[in-house]
């Protein structure tokens, strides 16, 4: 194991702030974390190797550690599987820990430059996968060119694109919304 | 006559299309008519809007829920996490009425309104509780004549359980795809990680390796304790691993046998006469075997 990084815990960076801002932004149940660990144990990203997996992201934002939750990338590799949610015995909601961290993030520009790829992609088309080529792919199902989405219908994109305006991510989006 | 609105999400539809195919045909040999979801956008994917904002997610959803609102129908879809995204922002709305006022008003502002009447279902539960399984077996042309499957249901369609309009009795020990395969004529049996996370999705994306090594360990177990004739998937998210990121394994000579993966939908249009050609174009691992023993028995 790595010295420093995820591994040591500092509590004189406990921040009692950004405690409250992750329960803001989703973890409302935070602090009724009995540190269990019942979400480790189903956790994919601990069956991954992933070292940061749920419980000691939950562990880090019960103590308020910021430092450690913005910097460090794994709550994007999160699965969003819920199995942590469906197992927590004082129903705290573990997923919504790493949505919340998560929310935090974008708020400070501190994500995997992937996400504003899906996020533009989404603004753009509608869709947040976009793959090239898909033209051929659907002609080989025997499908037309376009699904008869977003993408195919103009008016319907440009009222979506309108609620997304009205979204923080005209606020964090780092590519024109127009 | 049965309506639904075919919710398509972004891999079916762009990656996968053959599971759109699929999805299409069985539908109409199940007599049960399509919606076109005219507009609809991605669910939006865990990664986008979700991680945002609670009210993003809501809005985001409820976009597309509104388009199914509007024309009457509830939705189909064949990505888990299209399934998962927009049954749980369906929970949070009717959780907290705060979020769903703001999500009211800025969908009035382009004109549209959801009330929160369309449910979400997914092809499995939807055939299981929709169809019946004895209409399946009474409408089907082939029998799976004794097909060795391997399930794989997919993670957001199981949890959380609290979020989704139907579900499996025990969500660790799921059976539904497990009989829907039996009625067809086919085995099905449990195996000790059948909900095992395939690794597709953000795991995949941000840590492939330990994506396709944590992919690896279910399939070794799927050959170890099964060795189906082929994998049946319930999510075009894990179908994509099952089949693409098989390939990868392969390609890396970290495996050394081939089993060949079909979305559910894709397995049901079969049995019911679906052109092969098109149910399966997108397949990447050969699919001859299996079409032999469902085609060969009839």
């Amino acid at each position: 194991m790595e010295e420093g990084g995820v591994n040591v815990i500092d509590l004189t960076q406990s921040d009692e702030n950004f405690i409250k801002e992750l329960m803001e932004l989703g973890a409302d149940e935070l602090k009724e974390c009995i540190q269990c660990g019942k979400c480790g144990a189903t956790c994919p990203m601990a069956l991954a190797g992933l070292e940061f997996f749920i419980k000691r992201i939950v562990h880090a934002a019960t103590l308020g550690l910021r430092d450690i939750l913005l910097e460090d990338s794994s709550v994007w590799g999160c699965q969003s599987c819920n199995r942590c949610v469906e197992v927590c015995p004082m129903d705290i909601k573990p997923y919504e820990v790493i949505q919340a961290v998560r929310r935090a993030a974008v708020r400070v520009e501190s994500c995997p430059a992937n996400t504003y790829e899906g996020l533009r992609n989404l603004y753009r088309f509608g869709h947040a996968v976009f793959p090239k080529g898909f033209e051929e792919r659907r002609k080989k199902a025997g499908l037309p060119e376009k699904p008869p989405t977003a993408l195919s219908f103009e008016e319907m994109r440009k009222k979506y694109q309108e609620i997304l305006r009205n979204t923080i991510l005209e606020e964090i989006a780092p590519f024109p919304l127009t | 006559m049965k309506r639904i609105g075919l919710f398509l999400g972004c891999n079916i539809p762009f990656n996968r299309p053959d599971v759109e195919y699929s999805l299409r045909f069985l539908l109409n040999a199940l007599d049960v008519e399509i919606v076109e979801m005219e507009g609809a956008a991605c669910c939006p994917a865990y990664g986008t809007m979700p991680s945002l904002g609670i009210f993003e997610w809501a809005v985001a959803s409820a976009w597309n829920l509104s388009i199914a609102e509007e024309k009457g129908v509830d939705m189909i879809t064949g990505c888990g996490s299209c399934y998962g995204v927009q049954n749980e922002a369906n929970y949070y709305m009717k959780k907290h009425p705060d979020i769903k006022k703001k999500v009211d008003e800025v969908l009035a502002k382009v004109g549209r309104k959801y009330n929160g009447n369309v449910k979400v279902w997914n092809v499995t539960n939807f055939l299981y509780e929709q169809i019946g399984l004895d209409t399946l077996k009474q409408k089907a042309k082939y029998s799976l004549n004794g097909l060795k499957c391997g399930i794989q249901t997919g993670c957001h369609n199981l949890w959380p359980s609290r979020a989704f309009p139907a579900n499996e009795d025990n969500v660790f020990a799921p059976k539904r795809m497990r009989e829907i395969c039996e009625a067809l004529g086919g085995v099905a049996p449990h195996y000790s990680t059948i909900t095992d996370c395939c690794g597709m999705g953000a795991l995949r994306s941000n840590a492939p390796e330990k994506s396709l090594a944590l992919f690896k360990k279910k399939l070794d177990t799927i050959k170890a304790e099964l060795d189906p004739d082929v994998n049946v998937i319930g999510c075009s998210s894990c179908l994509m691993q099952f089949d693409a990121g098989q390939s990868l394994l392969i390609e890396q000579k970290k495996i050394n046998y081939k089993i060949p993966a079909l979305h559910i939908a894709q397995l049901v249009a079969i049995a019911l006469g679906a052109e092969v050609e098109k149910a399966t174009a997108l397949a990447t691992i050969p699919l001859n075997g299996v079409i032999t023993k469902i085609k060969g028995g009839n």
